[in-house]
């Protein structure tokens, strides 16, 4: 279980603080998929940075199974991450230098996941295997960033806008293997999105505006990829 | 727009290269010229064969050093160019996608001569200061008459405005070459190399391996660079030495010194723009939970065997170097103690190099666990 107690994140200078992060709390159950709404600029990314270890808060506490990651030190934090978090991009990251295969195979390699080439088969691009980024469309390269944190076989899943960049199409494409992937696999799901029909495929959505939750609720039907709006 | 003097600042290393190639080309060259004027003057006949060693000497000094330096400076500064343009890829698509002309964008490209201007001048004038002492130094003896120090405007000029303005065009031409790519190679992220290594089976290498595999053949000039600092280090260093014994302390240290200097501001680039070029995969790595060591690794070890093949290759230069200058020019030259290769000083040398590379390393792999995450994304 996830669970953030009154974090707090604020950036700028001393004389000039802009509290980003205004005190939320948050729990999140094992195998659950929690969507985050919110308006641009509502802190959204920021939460999600804080709750999965990239960031440290200012304040409160950030709780895996009653343990702490925001009193880590730099090298725990970075282990904790090796074994617990997968992250997925609005711009994907990935490596320009390396094909498909290894891009995948860097989260691999942390799992000693020998079996990744499933996960690769099941995002489809088996037959990009040997291919680069650079030659991959947008799609494609999002699908390689989705395979690249699954074969870390994550316990939690984090996602910032993974179909920001996507059309219709790819989109629903991408969230129906994430669907897929969740219900045999069981791995905490947390979704930042834009689009609010996403939030009808989760268990539970939050909506976050300015810094705080205004508003939290689990979903009495799922529905799937295809049937939701756009 | 594009670049600003603020960019050549950042150019200090080149700045120092030439600084070290003016003052050394200053210092003999106008000695060289200035010597001439008391020929008629010398009387005795060690006066006479001192006069020979020391014009052949100077020749031999600017020939080495001098083309030494000026290869090096111009290889950082068309890398730095080159990095620049990597670095700044997507806002110089932009502005051609908007439609700045290639030659518009290159055109800017000139400020880097200004840190080739800098150098050069501080070089010339800090060489003129010392010019006096120098000339003592090399009357220590006593065998010449006074020799005044004067000042060469046509000399000023090659070793000063001349460089600047070369390598302003160098650098403006190069740019243009590399801007004439299309547009959408400059926005998108390609990767470096050619395709050829793309059929070599790659498939049992694990990540990290590849990764390291990768580092290195992604960027090529670098390899040259981690290969020829070592080289100067090693040649320098070690003809330093053997200079002691054929000429004088004050040059043994003099090249000595340019090649400290030359070795740590091409590790200095070279590794920090390693970093550089690899912040977003560094990055990457560290939110998957790659540890600091495993990325510093995958990073920098690549090219450890090049600094060795560097090392070994200054040796071999060295010695072929001073062999020849020893049998060839001061052939004629009396009581001139015989030149054989030092294993002493190639030894500790070697060791010397070992422990200053592995520091920088070190120091470098540190900075990695400083890089953090936020910032990288905050970027793109
Ligand atoms: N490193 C930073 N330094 C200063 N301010 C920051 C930093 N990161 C985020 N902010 C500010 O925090 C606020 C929230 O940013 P955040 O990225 O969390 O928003 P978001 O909800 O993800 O928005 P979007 O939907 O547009 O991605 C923004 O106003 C932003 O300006
Ligand atoms: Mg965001």
């Amino acid at each position: 279980m996830i669970e953030a107690n009154h974090v707090e994140k604020s950036f700028g200078s001393r004389e000039n603080v802009y509290p980003v992060l205004k005190g939320i709390d948050v729990k999140i159950q094992d195998g659950e998929f929690v969507v985050i709404l919110g308006a641009s600029g509502s802190g959204k990314s920021t939460f999600l940075n804080v709750i999965s270890g990239l960031e440290r808060p200012d304040g409160g506490s950030v709780l895996y199974d009653g343990l702490d990651i925001t009193k880590l030190s730099d090298r725990l934090l970075t282990a904790f991450r090796k074994e617990t978090v997968g992250f997925i991009f609005q711009q994907y990251y990935l490596l320009p230098n390396l094909t498909v295969d290894k891009n995948v195979r860097m989260g691999a390699d942390l799992a000693s996941n020998r079996v990744y080439r499933q996960i690769i088969d099941a995002v489809g691009l088996s037959d990009k295997l040997h291919k680069y980024p650079g030659e991959l469309s947008g799609g494609e390269q999002q699908r390689v960033s989705v395979a690249r944190a699954l074969a870390k076989q994550p316990k939690t899943l984090f996602l910032d806008e993974p179909t920001g960049a996507l059309d219709e199409q790819t989109g629903r494409q991408l969230l129906d293997y994430l669907c897929k992937l969740h219900d045999e696999y069981r791995f905490t799901v947390v979704m930042v999105t834009h689009n609010q029909n996403i939030a009808e495929m989760a268990d539970t959505v939050i909506r976050m505006n300015s810094g705080k939750i205004i508003e939290s609720y689990a979903n009495a039907a799922k529905k799937t990829a295809y049937e939701i709006g756009w | 727009m594009v670049v600003g003097i603020k960019d050549s600042v950042k150019l200090a290393g080149i700045s120092i290269v030439s600084c070290c190639a003016v003052f050394v080309c200053t210092l003999f060259l106008n000695y060289n010229i200035d010597l001439p004027a008391i020929k008629g003057r010398i009387t005795t006949e060690a006066g006479m064969a001192m006069f020979d060693a020391q014009v052949l000497t100077g020749k031999v000094v600017v020939c080495v050093t001098g083309c030494c330096l000026v290869l090096t400076s111009a290889v950082m500064l068309l890398f730095y160019v080159k990095n620049y343009i990597d670095a700044h890829g997507k806002e110089l698509g932009i502005l051609k996608a908007l439609g700045y002309s290639e030659l518009k964008i290159a055109r800017h490209f000139w400020v880097f001569g200004v840190s080739v201007l800098t150098g050069c001048a501080i070089g010339f004038a800090a060489a003129f200061l010392y010019l006096p002492d120098f000339y003592e130094l090399q009357n220590e003896a006593g065998l010449f008459p006074e020799l005044p120090v004067q000042f060469h405007p046509l000399l000023a000029f090659f070793l000063i405005v001349a460089p600047a303005m070369v390598f302003a065009v160098l650098s403006v031409l190069y740019a243009y070459g590399k801007l004439t790519k299309p547009v959408l190679d400059l926005l998108r992220e390609k990767r470096e190399y050619n395709l050829k290594y793309k059929k070599e089976s790659t498939k049992e290498l694990s990540f990290l391996q590849d990764l390291r595999r990768n580092t290195v053949r992604s960027k090529k000039s670098l390899v040259f660079f981690v290969t020829f600092l070592s080289f100067c280090f090693s040649a320098m260093v070690q003809m330093s030495t053997s200079m002691k014994d054929l000429s004088s302390e004050a040059m043994g240290f003099l090249i000595f010194a340019i090649g400290i200097i030359l070795a740590f501001m091409t590790l200095f680039l070279s590794l920090s723009s390693v970093v550089k070029g690899n912040t977003k995969t560094i990055a990457m790595m560290k939110v998957f939970g790659y540890e600091n060591t495993a990325c510093g690794r995958a990073v920098f070890s690549g090219y450890r065997p090049f600094s060795y093949l560097g090392f070994a290759l200054g040796t071999v230069y060295q010695y072929v170097l001073l062999k020849l200058t020893v049998s060839v020019l001061f052939k004629d030259i009396e009581n001139l103690p015989e030149y054989r290769f030092d294993y002493k000083v190639c030894a500790i040398t070697f060791v010397v190099f070992i422990l200053v590379y592995e520091m920088v390393m070190y120091s470098y792999a540190r900075q990695i666990r400083k890089l953090s995450v936020k910032h990288v994304m905050m970027e793109s």
